[in-house]
């Protein structure tokens, strides 16, 4: 047998398609398949909604209230009068199926929640930056809209199977970017809910007072002191952008006939 | 705020992989320049898998030499592999590292052979083992070791 010296041969071993051309791939189809899974998440969560009756959660959830949740006293004024002002909405929602309680969150953010059981979160943060009783009253009118159209479960539903379909995938650390893709999807959906709250809100409001003056007008005030964000970001984040949200409100209030200006209740607490 | 934190989700972890993919993909073709120049200077050395001597090689001498090279992943690798993973398929980007490792374990294994003055190397094997990463319970990767071990001889009379 004769030796014959032989190089190695290239490319039996190494794939030849580059490197970026795999990566993209993988990258799009994956973001791809994870929101279509997603979807399909989302969609079984609106099964469930609608085999579950509002009277069926007000009753399982009655005395709930989140064990991590940092109420101030009970014997807050406050509290005593933003639970009198929604008791005052609620007369104006025909047959609500909840018993709503307010509880004050000891959190400087300002922000408003809708929890199972017809259970309202308002943060201190929000008591302290509201003016007058009519732009309180609308921001507890629009999470009353959260309970109509049944966000609030919706929102729990939504973050219990995403969780789980996340924590499946995130096992080997790397398909953050498509999960952060997929959230953002699925939060473009809030959006459409958060429109739909804010005109019940506005109706409800309207209602009460007879008119719409000055319920969009904590947002006017967020919008002057943050003008900056671009429309990426809002598209991003979860809420609707202050200034869009005030243009909006002033569309269904114009479409609705509604009077936009009026007496102005003011809040019944001291300021301090 | 809201731009810092779209920055740190979406543009840190792109632009830390193409910095990753860059550079690792520099040092790759380097590393493939540098072996097939290693290979054309060592072309012509018998390197092979008999586990028997051929017949007709006369040995005045032999011993066992080694080769061996650690070669680690890079983010860019890693990440798609981590992808690859959710799928199936083959890691496309992992098959130049693991080649780039077998063959630099036999050159190192050929070119130790030849400064000792050896002539040949039969039963040449490789073996491949993982190196845990302690950092995440031993479950990551540090890198791959690949060994290339034979048997070198001396020759009496060079082949004809």
């Amino acid at each position: 047998m004769k030796f014959i010296a032989k190089k190695p041969r290239e490319g039996i071993n190494v794939s030849d398609e580059h490197p970026l051309v795999e990566a993209g791939t993988l990258v799009v189809g994956l973001t791809a398949i994870f929101i279509v899974i997603a979807l399909l998440l989302v969609f079984i969560v609106e099964i469930a909604l609608y085999f579950v009756p509002a009277e069926t959660e007000a009753e399982l959830f009655w005395d709930w209230i989140p064990e991590d949740l940092v109420t101030v006293s009970p014997n807050d004024e406050r509290l005593y009068r933003t639970q009198l002002l929604v008791d005052r909405l609620v007369d104006h929602w025909a047959d609500a199926p909840y018993d709503f309680r307010v509880e004050i969150d000891d959190s400087s953010v300002a922000n408003a929640m809708a929890l199972p059981g017809g259970l309202i979160i308002v943060t201190q943060g929000l008591l302290d930056q509201v003016e007058s009783e009519n732009e309180l009253a609308f921001v507890l009118g629009h999470e009353l809209g959260h309970f109509r159209n049944r966000d609030h479960l919706r929102a729990l539903g939504r973050g219990v199977v995403m969780g789980l379909f996340f924590a499946v995938i995130t096992g080997n650390d790397v398909a953050g970017l498509g999960i952060k893709a997929t959230d953002i999807t699925v939060r473009g959906f809030g959006r459409k809910q958060e429109s739909k709250a804010d005109e019940f809100g506005l109706a409800i409001v309207h209602s009460e007072y007879g008119h719409v003056n000055q319920a969009s007008r904590l947002f006017e005030r967020w919008n002057e002191t943050n003008q900056s964000t671009s429309a990426f970001v809002a598209y991003l984040s979860t809420h609707p952008q202050p200034g869009d949200r005030v243009a909006d409100l002033r569309a269904i209030a114009e479409r609705d006939g509604w009077q936009i200006d009026g007496e102005i209740s003011q809040l019944n607490w001291d300021r301090n | 705020m809201e731009n810092l934190s779209l920055f740190f989700n979406f543009g840190l972890p792109l632009i830390i992989l193409m910095v990753a993919y860059f550079i690792g993909s520099t040092i790759e073709k380097k590393h493939f320049a540098n072996i097939r120049e290693r290979e054309d200077a060592l072309h012509g050395f018998p390197v092979v898998s008999f586990d028997t001597m051929p017949d007709d090689w006369n040995v005045s001498s032999s011993d066992m030499v080694t080769g061996s090279i650690v070669i680690s992943l890079d983010y860019f690798k890693r990440v798609i592999a981590g992808l690859r993973g959710l799928i199936g398929g083959r890691i496309k980007t992992y098959e130049p590292l693991l080649e780039r490792a077998r063959r630099e374990a036999l050159l190192r294994m050929t070119e130790s052979a030849r400064t000792q003055g050896y002539d040949a190397i039969f039963n040449v094997r490789l073996e491949t083992s993982r190196l845990a990463n302690a950092s995440r319970d031993g479950k990551g990767t540090a890198g791959v070791e690949m060994l290339a071990f034979g048997t070198a001889v001396k020759l009496k009379g060079r082949f004809g």
